[in-house]
């Protein structure tokens, strides 16, 4: 029994290495890592049996390792071994272009052909492999990590390198619609999990060679690789030093998410304001491109994050670009008081009913006292409960299965809100305060708005202490740690605060297309013209 | 000690909160007891003096566009008279900054919450200035700027209430004698001359020559807009009722009524004040913070914030009497000699004559 108890519990520190259980505990990820192994620094050897010794007792119990040994073009004297990870390769094209071509193909092509051990590398890799992508290496460390990302293993007889063979082809969602930024107007395409789609994706909206993708891996474990994207040229290479060492200043044993590194690069770890955006629309990473940001796109998540983060950002959709200016500049505005209602709404509502009757109109006032009269609660713990019930209710409707899901929560809000309000133990005017509040929350960014949900929280209660002026002490008290942000060097608040004037004509409204002449000033290199002066359009007086 | 830039708007807008918040609410009443309906006059003769006072600090401290005012006097007047008027201004920012918390406290008291103790709204002002002056000049200017805006709406309540006004109640026009007028003049001119606070934030100007452009305009600025309140108290209520009222232009603001719709604006009115308060006293708070820092020679006034915080809050319950009135006598009879005299004029007069005999400070920068 006692057999099979103990590796699980030292199952952390035996990933990825053999098992060496008398080794005293090391750090986690050091150990684990693909950086930290034993193996680290070794080299092949010319022998190919003792390579693959190497190589198998390495990845030791991984049994999706598949090791295929075979003969070159029927040449008994020089073997061949391939090494590849079942299910992240594509097995017709390994058949085909590898060992069909090397093992079969090459006799029928070039009969009589008399290699020496010496020269069968050089010819493999010219004449014999039908492979997009090869590449060669002698580090045990980047063969390890490429039979493992997927890419094939080509290991020859008396040479001391291997040939990697880009053959990847594993299972990956196929390009949707995007669930967390649905638009009317605009592509309908988003990003998916794999990184190589992502970045065609956005290299499909730039075809310029100054879109520049770098990529590093992070994640001792996971061995996650990430791609910085830029336009050289528009973003300002400040902030490209500053995002490249900010990600390499990462050590963690794995990256599962886009999250992970947001909360690691971030400007104010302690502030519930996000400052580094996240899209899952190519459109939209573009945009920002374009406006000198820099884009981090992570291996498995569709989501990528967008560096600076401005304030502004939570009240634009790309959807405001496609659709016409004025139209657009009217829902800015509805959005901006939409993001002011679903912070101060309750803390205001407690206020005015609580401490500031004098600044509700007379009716309303006795409206409302009509309604409290059978409630018990005070107005504080009223509206408390019911933000609570609504939080929940949010919460169980995107926790539980899809298709019950919003029918739980449809009901839950009916009947909750009714049944609270015919039993008297809420007031009608709270239940549609909260109805309200919880609404124009929808109309933000979500990552902004959750931001919001927590603050309001903080409101209602420095509402419920001091009315107005609580309340007030409150929204400066959020104005001040707003102004105190930064994202990577660029203030959170700007263009407003500290005021670019030019800048404002993509905040609180829209300015048409051909109004639109620079790019942003903070983000990008100073100046920046983007498009002719005269693109206002000026059709002529009489018709064709 | 102080690593952030500010530009001329934010120092031309951060000028306006340091003046206006509590002038508003009590220079009327004080100007209209001496001068009567010429009040306004007053006004005007307040803003021409601040407005000598604003350029003769600008060109003092442009001598020296590094150092701020507690810098500066010690390379003028050497190491131990220095020191001795660094204290006092100091002392004279520890000062503004308890009478303003006082102010507002008294305030929201009276207007808002009689029940709710003042220590309360005290601590309240103090915490939230606190935590701007904390983060630095910067934030502080972003801050004001932020919500400048809100307070601007004040503008649009005096013009709601011009319904209610008849010039005639300015009538009859210069019936007080010259020295009333004159003494009606001189605490608006001690608010307005606030602006010397200019020479704190001059080395931290990104243009420190549009100095001179900055006090001008705020001056004006401010002068306009406390002429402005004087008159629409003047012409809503008349002389002798606007002296009456402690906070004429709050009564002001509850007269309005368009259509029952627009009313009850008071309490709004209240709540912008005090976000002006925050700014008001955050400006002065951050002047003694750093005056401190830079006398006592520090290398960061971070650690003085807390601490002065205290001294803020203690300071404006041991200063200023048991009531408004008593505060605002206080205002009227011990400020004037030794703000007004002293550290606003007396001061910076002596500094600049003897920086200019002792060829101190070149125009250099």
């Amino acid at each position: 029994m006692t057999k099979f108890i103990k590796p699980l519990k030292l199952k952390p520190k035996l990933l990825g290495q053999k098992q060496e259980q008398d080794k005293p505990p090391v750090n986690q990820t050091e150990n684990a890592g693909l950086s930290g192994a034993a193996w680290k620094d070794e080299v092949l050897g010319q022998d190919l049996e003792a390579n693959l010794r190497q190589i198998k007792a390495i990845l030791n119990k991984c049994s999706d390792v598949i090791y295929r040994e075979f003969i070159f073009a029927q040449n008994e004297a020089i073997r061949l071994a391939l090494i590849y990870t079942d299910g992240l390769v594509d097995k017709a094209q390994i058949s085909e272009q590898i060992m069909r071509a090397l093992a079969l193909e090459v006799p029928q092509v070039v009969p009589g052909l008399e290699l020496t051990k010496a020269q069968a590398l050089e010819f493999i890799k010219q004449r014999g492999l039908c492979i997009h992508q090869v590449k060669e290496s002698n580090r045990l460390q980047d063969l390890i990590l490429a039979i493992l990302s997927g890419d094939t293993v080509l290991l020859v007889d008396g040479h001391a390198t291997a040939i990697i063979n880009g053959a990847r082809g594993f299972e990956a969602r196929a390009i949707s619609e995007p669930e967390a930024e649905p638009t009317v107007r605009g592509p309908r395409e988003a990003f998916v999990e794999s990184l190589g789609v992502n970045t065609s994706l956005i290299r499909r909206k730039i075809k310029s060679p100054n879109l520049k993708i770098e990529t590093l891996r992070l994640g001792e474990v996971s061995g996650t690789d990430v791609a910085i994207i830029y336009v050289e040229g528009i973003v300002n290479d400040k902030l490209v030093t500053e995002v490249k060492s900010r990600l390499e200043r990462i050590k963690i044993d794995a990256i599962l998410e886009s999250g992970y590194i947001e909360e690691l690069i971030e400007d104010g770890p302690w502030s519930p304001f996000p400052t580094v955006n996240h899209t899952e629309k190519p459109d939209r990473a573009a945009a920002m491109l374009l406006e000198g940001r820099a884009v981090i796109l992570v291996d498995g998540t569709p989501f990528v994050l967008t560096v600076p983060m401005l304030f502004f950002e939570s009240l634009q959709a790309s959807e405001d670009y496609y659709e016409r200016f004025l139209f657009t500049s009217a829902i800015r505005l509805v959005r901006f008081l939409a993001m002011v209602t679903s912070l101060v709404l309750p803390g205001l509502y407690i206020s005015l009913v609580s401490f500031n009757h004098e600044l509700l109109p007379t009716t309303l006032l006795l409206s409302i006292a009509a309604q409290r009269e059978a409630v018990p609660y005070p107005v504080l713990i009223e509206v408390l409960a019911m933000e609570f019930a609504f939080e929940v209710l949010r919460e169980a409707g995107i926790r539980l299965p899809r298709p019950i899901g919003q029918a739980v929560s449809i009901v839950g809000a009916l009947v909750v809100g009714e049944a609270a309000v015919q039993a008297g133990m809420v007031a009608p005017a709270t239940v549609i305060v909260v109805a309200l509040t919880g609404i124009s929350s929808f109309v933000v960014a979500y990552s902004t708005s959750i931001t919001f949900r927590l603050l309001r929280f903080i409101l209602i209660i420095l509402s419920g202490t001091l009315g107005l002026v609580g309340l007030i002490t409150g929204v400066a008290m959020i104005g001040i740690h707003l102004c105190t942000l930064r994202s990577f060097g660029v203030p959170y608040l700007s263009p407003l605060v500290p005021t670019t004037a030019v800048d404002l004509k993509d905040t609180f409204f829209r300015a048409p297309w051909w109004a639109m002449f620079s790019r942003p000033r903070l983000a990008v290199r100073q100046g920046q013209k983007k498009q002719a002066q005269d693109l206002k359009p000026t059709p002529p007086e009489t018709g064709p | 000690m102080e690593q952030g830039k500010i530009d001329s708007n934010q120092a031309f807008l951060l000028m306006l909160s340091t003046v206006l918040p509590t002038a508003i609410l009590t220079v009327p009443d004080v100007a209209v007891k001496f001068a009567k309906q010429d009040a306004w006059i007053s006004l005007v003769i307040a803003t021409l003096v601040a407005m000598a006072i604003a350029v003769l600090i600008v060109n003092l401290s442009l001598r020296f566009p590094e150092k701020t005012l507690f810098v500066y006097p010690e390379e003028i007047l050497g190491k131990v008279s220095g020191k001795i008027v660094i204290g006092l201004y100091v002392w004279w920012y520890l000062q503004l900054g308890s009478a303003t918390i006082r102010e507002f406290s008294f305030f929201l008291v009276t207007v808002s919450m009689p029940d709710t103790p003042m220590i309360v709204f005290s601590i309240i002002i103090v915490v939230v200035s606190a935590y701007a002056v904390y983060n630095g000049l910067e934030v502080l200017s972003r801050f004001n700027q932020l919500f400048i805006p809100v307070t601007g709406l004040l503008v649009i309540v005096f013009l709601l209430s011009t319904k209610d006004m008849k010039l005639t109640r300015l009538l009859p026009l210069f019936d007080t004698n010259m020295s009333s007028v004159l003494k009606g003049a001189v605490t608006p001119t001690m608010w307005l001359a606030e602006i010397v606070t200019i020479g704190v934030i001059i080395p931290y100007l990104n243009k420190p020559k549009e100095a001179y452009r900055v006090v001008v305009l705020a001056t004006l600025t401010n002068g306009f807009l406390l002429t402005a309140s004087v008159l629409e108290a003047l012409l809503i209520f008349a002389p002798h009722l606007t002296a009456d009222w402690l906070y004429p232009i709050y009564n002001a603001v509850r007269v309005v009524s368009i259509a029952h719709i627009v009313e009850r604006l008071e309490s709004v009115i209240l709540v912008l004040w005090l976000i002006g308060g925050f700014v008001k006293l955050g400006v002065f708070y951050y002047a003694a913070v750093l005056g401190s820092a830079q006398w006592l020679g520090l290398k960061d006034y971070r650690s003085l914030v807390v601490p002065l915080g205290v001294i803020l809050v203690a300071l404006s319950y041991l200063l200023y009497g048991n009531n408004i009135v008593d505060l605002l006598d206080y205002f009227a009879e011990a400020w004037v000699p030794f703000d007004l005299l002293v550290l606003e004029v007396g001061i910076p007069l002596a500094l600049l004559s003897i920086a200019l005999i002792r060829g101190k400070g070149g125009k250099k920068g």
